[in-house]
């Protein structure tokens, strides 16, 4: 992952930045020799020139740092310096250093690897279907459409709804005596499944509701990149003699690789902090993730702790050790990478 | 000139074929997604035009009752839902500007322009979206308190003021999306930095700014986990002022599917906005003529 | 440039109008960001317009002292006073944030309410970010069941909440189905079934089973049952020295044994509580008993609806028991402690803890309400007009006194929402039961 974004970045650090000198009309009509006033002006002019293209990328970036260093910063510290602490919620001024304590015993943890375990199920079976659902349903909304607003604002919609009012449709539907998805396969012969019990029937129903909420919010993204592309593109692959089909496979899937690369990494890392949706199909205690921990995931194990047991040094480090796995999972992407295209 | 003669431009000068069009099948596909998108939000208006004791009974009730205006009246004024929208307003909308205008630029630095540390930075920022959130609150509420700014709006609006995710999809979205010879020529026409961005970058991005506009007022409108923490029913959020409608030992479900779709029909407004912006053909305007 | 520079300026006219339009939105919801800022900087518990003391109150969901008029009554008795009530839905939500609003000692309203089940916590870690209540004018020890009294005072003798309601607990149970399955149905000779001992209400239960309508079952849940017979001894999951003692305590084993079998004979419905499942199984007339305190009387009578119109009754528990309540105390860095401490005595006095009771059942924490009418005589009409007033009172009186912990949520949740669920809804066996709960509370508890 980083190395292919590296890529992309060094693939677009085009020759246009500062290569292209300003015309100056000016100089064209009074050579500047003969006016020292233009040539002081043109010198200067050249040298806010110069400023603009050194400074600017900076001046654009910064506002992003800034905020980030005034607001997120901070927390990102503290938690990392809680994380060497045993302290609780109850009392933020008693500290005992730890050392690595809150970390080693995470080793340890059945519960911890349990999440581990289910953030990954969970996290696939999601995710999968989910982008690729949304690539397809962008490619639809591309066409011209009659009515293709109504169908945008609808893809968001779920996206939109509230949480209260989609956990309680959610809890309805998949019901065991009375749910609409019980009694629909009960007519296909089904028995009556407790969703929430199992351990694969609790990740499929957490897995649904995920896809739901986010496939829209995916569409809308690949559509936008989709406007990007240039028309003539699918033009002359038609004149080609290629289907519909062979013009998304080679015409809009590569054009939209910078942005399906960027949804692959929003989706991994909010698949590793995924709280919202098994939080609200659990019901009352919802960050225990089903009796049996069946579905809880590293989101709500580390709510669990910090919340609701209000030990704050070891959701801490649940935090940063979540984070350090996003970090682990970038570099070994990044290795396997470099290392594929060099076997090549 | 020499900018146009690339090969792809020139292409683009036709307009949209004949064979964009839909067919029966692509309607098809798209009403099913519609109708299992909005089937919560409507059930939910449905849920809040009965009552409380009604939902619990089976089936589920599948049609609208008479209770509609009832429980939204209830939900008005219980939750205070006048002075909570207009927060919400301005709390979601200020975060929405800010967030679509900071990571435009920036996306566009990233994406299109050199500087040191170029790829350190945009690392940095991919990994400031990795640190799980559930956990800042805390420090990040004995920082606002430090501020004195609880129970103030700008302790809800600041911190999300930017956003990591909105600048990495801008510089996706541009790194696509923006012909780098039209950089370029703007350049040789001694355009700064800041009209190249305002001619050049604005016009190409808009898709992605409606795009990222409205998943940012989503985000911000309905954000809860922060926002109780920070505010109180003295100066709420909707989320927050949504909170208080589940009062009694028997809450009363309908008023809170009430107050749940109030919270939510602004938001259509605002896509049916955002979405008549998602629009082809920027790409031609921007280069062609 | 051509044609080319002319589009490039029309099309760069309508961005300038876009953008334009986002600048002076930014600009407007700056400004108005900044005036409801300025119109709301005094309202974090000082003084509102024309001299007005604003006393707000912070409260989870279960209250009610608004429902019942009590914020107008005292406002109309003291002119200069405004209530403003801050209520977040659900405890578990509430609490956390109450938390980290007394450790930044920010954002605090001036009277914050507690949980039964976290107020040991909060006597034994922030006692001292309260104010003491116990000699504040207005507040009268004698006024309190001792032991509610006592749960909300620290060893030293600061108390730092005073009661609200309380939650005594009776069985209720519906005629109905009692009738079908051969059991009596008027609520003294149901009493009487299981008077004093909580395995004749298994037993009773076995009766029921023998000719039980079909579908049905005696009671809802194992875990209510666990709540209901570990909460009627006195020690239960700490000792009275603060030691935890739940593997070896009479009380949880007891309580564990009976819900055992209770679920194993197939007496419950095997569902959990306050789920929308639970709800469903109240509609549909699913079971026939359950126990009750006194606030979950308005809850059974929403779930179950009309059709269960005149089908519950209410008979006395086997042993008096509490189950649930809360308090409410003065945060120290609040801006009107005076007039806050002022409005909690107010409002925790006999007489206003009888109008809640009138309102929504909330049982009161004040004897004196006892023998007030509105409690006395209180019937309720759903109930079959069940004299809840005088079953609640008696059950309240002999209430015995719980030892309570700090931990105490995080042990009943861990045995009832993992131990006793894994054997209702996962097929465990009660030893899988209950080991999974201890592992779940050692990780709990360990620090």
């Amino acid at each position: 992952m980083v190395s292919e974004l590296s890529d992309i970045a060094g693939a677009t650090a085009s020759p246009a930045q500062g290569g292209a000198a300003p015309r100056d009309e000016a100089a064209q009509h009074r050579p500047a020799d003969h006016d020292p006033a233009a040539a002081l002006r043109r010198k200067w002019r050249s040298r806010l020139y110069r400023w603009d293209v050194k400074g600017s990328p900076y001046a654009f970036v910064s506002p992003f740092f800034l905020f980030f260093v005034a607001f997120g910063l901070f927390p990102l510290i503290y938690t990392g310096w809680s994380s060497f602490y045993r302290v609780e919620l109850t009392n933020l001024d008693a500290r005992e250093f730890v050392g690595f304590h809150n970390y080693t015993r995470l080793f340890q943890d059945e519960f911890f690897w349990n999440a581990l375990r289910n953030t990954f199920t969970i996290g696939v079976i999601s995710t999968v279907p989910q982008l690729l659902m949304a690539l397809g349903l962008a490619h639809l909304l591309n066409y011209r459409l009659r009515g293709s607003t109504f169908f945008r604002v609808a893809m968001l919609v779920p996206y939109a709804t509230s949480v209260a009012a989609a956990a309680l449709v959610f809890t309805l539907m998949f019901g065991t005596d009375y749910g609409m998805i019980n009694w629909a396969l009960g007519h296909l012969g089904f028995g009556h499944t407790d969703w929430r019990a199992g351990t694969w029937s609790s990740q499929i129903a957490v897995s649904s509701i995920v896809i739901w909420r986010w496939t829209g919010y995916n569409t809308l993204i690949y559509l936008a990149a989709m406007q990007a592309v240039p028309s003539d593109l699918y033009e002359s692959a038609a004149l080609d003699g290629a289907s519909r089909w062979q013009q998304f496979r080679h015409v809009t899937v590569p054009m939209l690789r910078p942005t399906i690369l960027f949804t692959i990494v929003v989706s991994t890392i909010g698949a590793t902090q995924l709280f919202g949706e098994p939080y609200l199909f659990g019901g009352t205690g919802g960050e225990k993730g089903g009796s049996a921990h069946q579905f809880q995931t590293l989101g709500l194990y580390l709510y669990e702790q910090g919340w609701t047991n209000y030990h704050l040094g070891r959701a801490s480090a649940i935090a940063w050790t979540m984070f350090l796995l996003l970090l682990l999972i970038a570099a070994v992407n990044g290795l396997a990478a470099r290392w594929l295209r060099k076997s090549q | 000139m020499a900018v146009f003669s690339s090969p792809r431009q020139v292409r683009s000068k036709s307009k949209a074929g004949k064979q964009m069009h839909a067919g029966p099948v692509t309607y098809a596909v798209l009403i099913v997604f519609t109708a299992v998108s909005l089937f919560p939000l409507i059930w939910t208006a449905i849920a809040a035009s009965r009552t409380s004791g009604r939902l619990s009974q089976t089936p589920p009730p599948l049609w609208f009752g008479a209770n509609l205006f009832k429980n939204l009246g209830t939900a008005w004024t219980d939750a205070n839902l006048s002075q909570a929208l207009l927060n919400s307003a301005v709390v979601a909308g200020s975060i929405t500007v800010g967030t679509v205008l900071f990571s435009t630029i920036a996306g566009f630095a990233f994406a299109k322009l050199r500087f040191r540390f170029k790829t350190v930075l945009l690392m940095l920022v991919i990994a400031t979206m990795m640190v799980p959130p559930q956990l800042s609150v805390v420090p990040m509420f004995l920082w606002i308190a430090k501020l004195d700014w609880t129970n103030h709006l700008q302790a809800v609006i600041l911190p999300t003021f930017v956003s990591a995710f909105g600048v990495f999809f801008m510089r996706q979205y541009l790194t696509q999306a923006l012909p780098t010879e039209l950089i370029e020529a703007a350049r040789v026409d001694g355009a700064s930095s800041m009209r190249i961005v305002w001619h050049v970058v604005f016009p190409v991005a808009r898709p992605a700014m409606a795009v990222l506009g409205m998943l940012t007022f989503v985000f911000a409108w309905n954000d809860f986990f922060w926002p109780i923490i920070a505010l109180t029913q003295e100066n709420p959020t909707v989320q927050v002022a949504l909170t208080s409608l589940a009062h009694g030992y028997v809450p009363d479900e309908s008023v809170v599917m009430a107050g749940a779709l109030l919270g939510t029909l602004p938001l259509l407004l605002v896509f049916v906005v955002f979405g008549k912006q998602i629009v082809g053909g920027i790409m031609q305007g921007a280069v062609k003529g | 440039m051509g044609t080319t520079t002319k589009s490039h300026r029309h099309r760069s006219r309508r961005t300038a109008a876009v953008a334009l339009a986002a600048v002076a939105a930014l600009g407007a919801s700056l400004l108005a960001g900044c005036s409801s800022d300025s119109g709301n900087t005094s309202s974090p518990g000082s003084s509102g317009g024309k001299g007005k003391t604003t006393i707000t109150v912070g409260t989870f969901g279960v209250f009610g002292y608004k429902q019942a008029g009590l914020y107008d009554e005292y406002e109309k008795a003291h002119p200069n006073i405004t209530i403003k009530e801050n209520v977040i839905e659900r405890n578990d939500t509430y609490y956390p944030q109450l938390l980290t609003h007394l450790a930044a000692g920010s954002g605090l309203s001036d009277i914050q309410a507690i949980e039964v089940g976290n107020i040991n916590e909060v006597v034994t870690t922030q006692a001292a970010k309260f104010e003491d209540l116990s000699k504040a004018s207005g507040v009268d020890k004698s006024n309190f069941l001792p032991w509610k009294w006592a749960q909300a005072t620290t060893a030293d003798n600061k108390t730092v909440a005073l009661g609200t309601d309380i939650g005594p607990m009776a069985i209720c149970y519906r005629t109905d189905l009692f009738k079908k399955a051969g059991l009596p149905t008027d609520r003294t000779k149901v009493g009487a079934l299981w008077a004093g001992d909580w395995s004749k209400y298994i037993a009773a239960g076995k009766t029921y089973k023998k000719s039980a309508p079909t579908g049905t079952t005696f009671m809802d849940s194992a875990a209510g049952l666990y709540q209901a017979v570990s909460n009627s001894y006195s020690e239960r999951y700490y000792d009275s020295s603060g030691n935890v003692v739940y593997k070896t305590s009479p009380s949880v084993k007891t309580a564990w044994n009976l819900a055992m079998e209770a679920s194993t004979s197939g007496l419950t419905g095997k569902l959990k509580l306050f789920d929308k499942a639970w709800d469903q199984a109240f509609a549909n007339g699913k079971f026939a008993s359950l126990p009750c305190p006194s606030w979950m009387l308005g809850y059974i009578q929403e779930k179950s609806g009309d059709s269960g119109k005149g089908k519950w009754d209410v008979a006395a528990a086997p042993k008096p028991a509490n189950w649930g309540g809360s308090f409410i105390g003065v945060p120290s860095a609040g801006k009107n402690k005076a007039e806050a401490v002022k409005l909690a005595a107010w409002l925790t006095a006999p007489e206003q803890q009888a109008k809640v009771f009138a309102k929504q059942a909330s049982f009161p924490s004040a004897p004196g309400a006892y023998d007030l009418p509105a409690v006395k005589d209180a019937k309720h009409a759903y109930f079959n007009n069940a004299p809840i007033g005088e079953i609640f009172a008696s059950a309240a009186k002999s209430i015995p006194t719980l030892v309570i912990g700090p931990k105490d949520q995080q042990i009943y949740t861990a045995i009832t929402d993992v131990g006793i669920l894994q054997v209702e809804q996962q097929g465990k066996t009660p030893a899988q039961g209950w080991a999974a709960a201890v592992k779940e509370i050692n990780n709990a508890l360990d620090q």
